[in-house]
């Protein structure tokens, strides 16, 4: 796991407010009810500011952000290096 | 009399070389279409609808993302004389159950010939696009003539033809789609472009509004048409995630109109950097229209404070009234008056207890501040009418009914709806207002009404004032009635996030506070404050608190409380 990726749990820790809880890489997230839609708007601008890219939200669906894993890798995918 | 047939002869007068949609999806990616490319892709769409048999009257559906190849889809259909529809394409916040449940109430209610989505429509999501029999669903490209340069017969489509249907905005409320003629359409577009004086060559207008809201649809996409005037839109979800960049696109592409929800007003500024403001250049912008919700004079000052260092003149911020049943606006303030929209003061008591309006001067303690919606446009008529449909006179506040030309002609398949809807003529708007010296005051939705011992109180009103305790989230509080079985009346409760976690050690303060500035403020008492820990209250997709989500995620919570009333 990245020390990015180790971030983003702990922010997700915070978010849910639920300090220990088991989550890594691969928990899935949204599917699994432990982060609502609502929170994703959230994760989103933090991903952009851990990887340091622009991510445009329109090509950003449900499953991208399911895990952390794959939310790394969406920002991969559809994200740009920021100025 | 308009000066165009229908809306397909109006693009089709357009200067071909005059640039009409730019798409902006970030700082290094945009794309600009002339009005003739725009026309020739819309005839490409058309053919390849044609193709799958789409004909005059059929419904489509267009499910796809903001952006360019769903406009000119749109359109596409117009041209064969069929009736588009714009619904919300699938994001990575929606969630799969509520999205299939709207959508298939939606698809079924319009009988759709036709569903089309985009190439890159997510495989995951297609099973929630229920399809009624004889539906078919195609994807955008689906074309055997993209490309090419395409002949469509002649068609003639007549002004009383269905142009399309928009559907009315609200969480629950997809399933009403308001379908609108090509005369209802041109006749509030005449009216519209006189109020503010549109000139299509000088004129362009900014938008991050979605296409499936009235807003989007037509101030920011057919009026462009229409009036032969550029637009440059980027997608909701990336203002909502950088509200900044409407600073930016305005600032780059010099664009002079806008319409806004009054929410936008205070996000904006919030949520760019002040240090950063002084890159950005408002001095292009002639109007920037607060509509969608009611007008709240502290927005507009806070939007007007921060940015008028940055070019923004005092006259540019406007108001008005507008809903997708009278195809847009009734309602525009005066967009030559210096210093914006008119405001009154009111004496509160009088305001809550017999519902009338007594202008006090500015400053007179217990005042109600109202901004006014603007005027009545042409052939658009407003009454003022009581529960029991009383007409009441100027100053005084009740339910607000519309007639006019650009009225809508039903709500598409729901004859039950529509009957509710238009009595004689009037469409009842569900908006409490009054008007007041030839202006039109709207103060907020019917039932989202409280009724305290006799006494109308507005949600927004309670909202604001505790959101201004320093220890209160803005923004982040949502007041509700509760009913009380043995007053037989109800009581305010009031569910407010803290600004940080720390802050809930010591609720009994704070609450203390909170019960005493609503009382100081409009002299009412709330029974029940719910303190809540950050990111607690339930938000709307721009990031606003949601009456009705909050309220359900409170009854869940405490369902001791029997909450009715508000929603969203």
């Amino acid at each position: 796991m990245t020390a990015e990726e180790q971030q983003m749990i702990e922010h997700i820790v915070r978010l849910i407010r639920k300090p220990g809880a088991n989550i890594d890489e691969n928990t899935p997230l949204v599917s699994s009810g432990l982060i609502d839609s609502m929170a994703l708007v959230d994760l989103l601008l933090k991903l952009e500011d851990l990887t340091l890219r622009r991510i445009p939200a329109g090509k950003v669906q449900p499953k991208d952000m399911n895990t952390v894993a794959l939310m790394f890798a969406t920002a991969q995918r559809v994200g740009k290096a920021r100025k | 009399m308009n000066r165009f047939r229908n809306l397909i002869d109006a693009l089709a007068a357009a200067p071909g070389d005059r640039p009409f949609v730019t798409a902006w999806i970030d700082e290094d990616e945009q794309e600009t279409v002339t009005f003739a490319e725009f026309r020739r892709r819309a005839r490409s769409q058309a053919k390849m609808l044609s193709e799958y048999e789409v004909n005059t009257g059929d419904r489509v559906i267009i499910l796809m993302p903001q952006q360019i190849a769903a406009m000119t889809t749109f359109v596409g259909a117009m041209m064969l004389g069929a009736v588009p529809a714009f619904l919300a394409y699938p994001n990575f916040k929606v969630e799969a159950s509520k999205y299939r449940a709207g959508l298939a109430g939606v698809t079924a209610n319009l009988k759709a010939k036709m569903v089309v989505i985009d190439d890159a429509f997510p495989e995951d999501m297609l099973g929630h696009v229920h399809l009624c029999e004889e539906a078919k669903l195609i994807r955008a490209g689906d074309s055997k003539s993209v490309g090419a340069e395409v002949e469509l017969h002649d068609l003639e489509v007549r002004p009383e033809s269905l142009a399309f249907i928009q559907h009315s905005a609200g969480t629950t409320g997809l399933q009403k789609g308001v379908a609108l003629t090509h005369a209802a359409v041109l006749n509030q577009l005449e009216h519209l472009a006189h109020a503010l004086k549109i000139d299509g060559e000088k004129d362009s207008v900014y938008s991050w509004l979605p296409l499936y809201h009235d807003m989007g649809l037509i101030a920011c996409f057919i009026l462009p048409m229409v009036c032969h005037m550029r637009v440059v839109m980027q997608s909701p979800l990336d203002w909502v995630m950088h509200p900044e960049t409407m600073l930016q696109i305005i600032s780059e592409y010099k664009c002079t109109l806008a319409w806004l929800p009054n929410f936008a007003f205070q996000f904006v500024p919030r949520r760019t950097p002040p240090n950063r403001w002084a890159q950005y250049d408002l001095s292009s912008a002639r109007a920037l229209i607060n509509c969608s919700e009611p007008v709240r004079s502290s927005s507009m000052q806070e939007f007007e404070n921060a940015f008028s260092a940055i070019g923004l003149k005092s006259g540019t911020l406007h108001s008005s009234y507008a809903m997708a049943e009278n195809v847009f606006a009734v309602t525009q303030s005066d967009i030559n008056a210096p210093s914006g929209p008119n405001r009154v003061w009111a004496d509160g008591q009088r305001f809550r207890s017999m519902h009338v309006i007594a202008p006090v001067a500015q400053g007179t303690p217990g005042a109600v501040c109202f901004t006014s919606s603007g005027r009545l446009l042409p052939n658009n008529e407003a009454r003022i009418a009581s529960d029991s449909g009383i007409l009441l006179a100027p100053g005084f506040v009740g339910e607000i009914l519309v007639k006019s030309d650009s009225l809508f002609t039903d709500y598409y398949n729901r004859p039950d709806l529509t009957a509710k809807a238009i009595v004689e003529g009037w469409y009842s708007t569900g908006d409490l207002g009054f008007t007041l010296e030839d202006q039109l005051y709207v103060i907020g939705r019917k039932k989202d009404l409280l009724i305290v011992g006799g006494e109308n109180i507005y949600p927004q009103d309670i909202e604001e004032i505790v959101a201004s305790h320093p220890a209160i989230h803005d923004g982040r509080a949502v007041a509700m009635g509760v009913y009380n079985s043995d007053l037989g009346t109800e009581d305010i409760v009031v569910v407010a996030e803290v600004e940080r976690e720390e802050l809930l050690t010591n609720t009994v303060d704070i609450e203390r506070e909170i019960r005493n500035l609503v009382v100081g403020g409009i002299g009412v008492a709330v029974r029940t404050i719910f303190l809540k820990p950050p990111k607690w209250v339930v938000k709307s997709t721009a990031g606003k608190a949601a009456r009705s989500g909050t309220r359900e995620k409170l009854l869940k919570e405490h369902p001791e409380l029997d909450v009715r009333g508000s929603g969203d």
